[in-house]
């Protein structure tokens, strides 16, 4: 499949291949094959229900497809519990922010910074693992010695949880990160300042997956979208041109039959 | 008489706290309720009377001997029983229960009661503070179990991998997403916990004989300290200690020793109608409750 993206001689960092997945008899995600290039960012879109998430759960591990396979850096993931599939590099965000609730905003990534990924990754050295934190939260906009850092994280304002979620992508030091509506719930202002952390992370290298109601925003950065309905893929390309096509715009305002 | 109920109130505190310690480690990292903990309890005391006994190892060498073994049976405890039920908390609670109903109910058929199955104490002797004698071995319980419960607060408080264990503990969903492999934490969990609860028991059984019912009543109170303190909350483990240790000396002293027994259950269902969560526990959100 040749795509008009600018990053389309890079090589392909995971491949989603004909993967489905049912509950009970709903069918979530029905032969949905896709590739993500190293360093490119990609947008999934579709309306509620139309197997976003789902696809989210079936490649970080969480859940394990009935069909079809996952590869990353040509290795098949298939059904590896998620541990194992982060420890590979893979980090994701969850829709409803899920951090460490008792534990102070920077010791949140104390988790991560233990991991065995990082552990390997910088050869067992890593200085002070606090500092670290603070200035990974710094690099996703807390202010550097505000004192949201040290608050229990389960006190935070969303706009700051949501940030927290990313950096704990950061602090794993992932190579592939997927952010499940990471915009959702964010003010414009909020938006403005994430925005550009997600466009460094492109530029350093990392490769990004997002899920995204807020299309405009999203259209913004990504080089290429996938667009989902009812489980299964209907158009796939870059922004601008996938929005004229009939089949998402009967998608996205429904259709009258 | 007061003297005498104030201290042993405090000893008795102590020791509740050192029983429960371990129970509520492991709920505290894992959410497994290990109802075969007043076996392990048992099972470790048998274990360093076997040593010393038996095959004449020296009592310091079986004591962390016993620590460890039992510490390993938690962790086989977690791989071979545990980890096909996690999540289905009832389940867990009857597999774990049925565990420790056939160690303690083993040692049973083997009949082995009476004096002959005692610990010896660490050091011989006793001391006089005011007017109450107190013996040696009450005094290595208290400092032991002080320390013990001082040092688990500040390894799940201020060290790095303590905080880690907390955190791993407030949401496992997030964990496995930065790389966390949570069955093997959760094993730890209650390879911890079997540890602990073989501490508590070579630090007090030498003051009685070695009884399978024992393990029922370590069991008992494990779970009413930490229903009263709130599951999972050291703090709350050493003040539901403190307020049940008193309750039990004071009945015992003025009421009767053979009141004494049903002070745990009479807290347990008090705490279960005034406040559910327990002294220290978190009170459910109401949309988490419904």
């Amino acid at each position: 499949m040749t795509s008009p993206s600018p990053h389309s001689e890079k090589s392909v960092l995971l491949s989603v291949r004909d993967l489905s997945k049912s509950f009970g008899g709903v069918k979530a995600v029905t032969g949905v094959s896709f590739d993500v290039r190293e360093g490119e960012l990609l947008g999934i879109i579709g309306p509620n229900g139309s197997g976003k998430t789902t696809l989210v759960n079936l490649i970080t591990g969480f859940i394990t497809p009935d069909s079809g396979e996952v590869v990353y850096r040509g290795r098949n993931i298939t059904g590896l519990m998620p541990y194992r599939i982060a420890r590979l590099g893979i980090a994701r965000t969850f829709q409803m922010v899920r951090p460490f609730t008792a534990l102070a905003a920077f010791k949140n990534l104390i988790v991560p910074l233990f991991s065995p990924r990082v552990k390997s990754l910088s050869g067992g050295r890593y200085g002070d693992r606090d500092a670290v934190a603070k200035d990974l939260l710094e690099e996703v906009g807390f202010e550097r010695e505000s004192s949201v850092t040290y608050k229990p994280a389960g006190s935070l304002p969303h706009g700051y949880l949501k940030r927290l979620e990313l950096a704990k992508c950061l602090a794993l030091r992932a190579d592939l990160i997927i952010l499940d509506e990471l915009f959702s719930g964010l003010s414009i202002a909020e938006l403005a300042s994430i925005v550009p952390v997600i466009e460094k992370l492109v530029v350093e290298g990392k490769t990004v997956i997002m899920i995204e109601h807020r299309l405009r925003e999203l259209f913004r950065i990504a080089n290429r979208v996938v667009v989902l309905n009812f489980g299964t893929v209907i158009a796939e390309g870059i922004p601008s041109e996938v929005m004229q096509k009939d089949e998402v715009k009967q998608a996205y305002l429904g259709s009258e039959d | 008489m007061l003297e005498v109920t104030l201290i042993y109130g405090f000893i008795n505190s102590v020791i509740l706290a050192l029983i429960a310690l371990g129970f509520s480690l492991t709920f505290s990292i894992s959410g497994v309720s290990n109802f075969a903990y007043g076996a392990l309890f048992i099972l470790a005391g048998y274990m360093v009377w076997i040593f010393v006994n038996l095959l004449s190892i020296p009592f310091a060498v079986a004591a962390i001997l016993s620590v460890l073994l039992t510490a390993l049976l938690g962790a086989g405890l977690y791989r071979f029983v545990l980890l096909r039920l996690r999540g289905l908390v009832i389940s867990e609670v009857i597999a774990t229960f049925g565990v420790g109903l056939a160690i303690l109910e083993f040692f049973r058929y083997l009949g082995w009661t009476g004096f002959e199955y005692t610990l010896p104490v660490f050091t011989d002797g006793s001391v006089m503070i005011g007017n109450t004698y107190i013996d040696h071995q009450r005094l290595w319980i208290v400092g032991a179990g002080t320390s013990l419960a001082v040092g688990l607060y500040l390894f799940t408080h201020y060290t790095k991998v303590g905080l880690a264990f907390r955190g791993i503990a407030q949401d496992e969903r997030t964990a496995l997403t930065l790389g966390v492999n949570t069955d093997r934490i959760a094993g730890i969990s209650v390879a911890f916990g079997a540890g602990l609860a073989a501490t508590a028991a070579i630090l007090i059984l030498p003051r009685g004989t070695i009884a399978v019912n024992e393990g029922y009543d370590v069991l008992v109170n494990a779970l009413a300290v930490c229903i009263i303190g709130g599951l999972g909350s050291t703090a709350g483990v050493v003040a539901a200690s403190f307020m049940l240790g008193y309750a039990q000396m004071f009945t015992d002293s003025y009421l009767g020793p053979h009141w004494k027994m049903i002070v745990p259950l009479i807290a347990i269902l008090l705490i279960l109608a005034v406040r559910p969560s327990g002294l220290f526990g978190k009170q459910k959100e109401l949309e988490e409750r419904i």
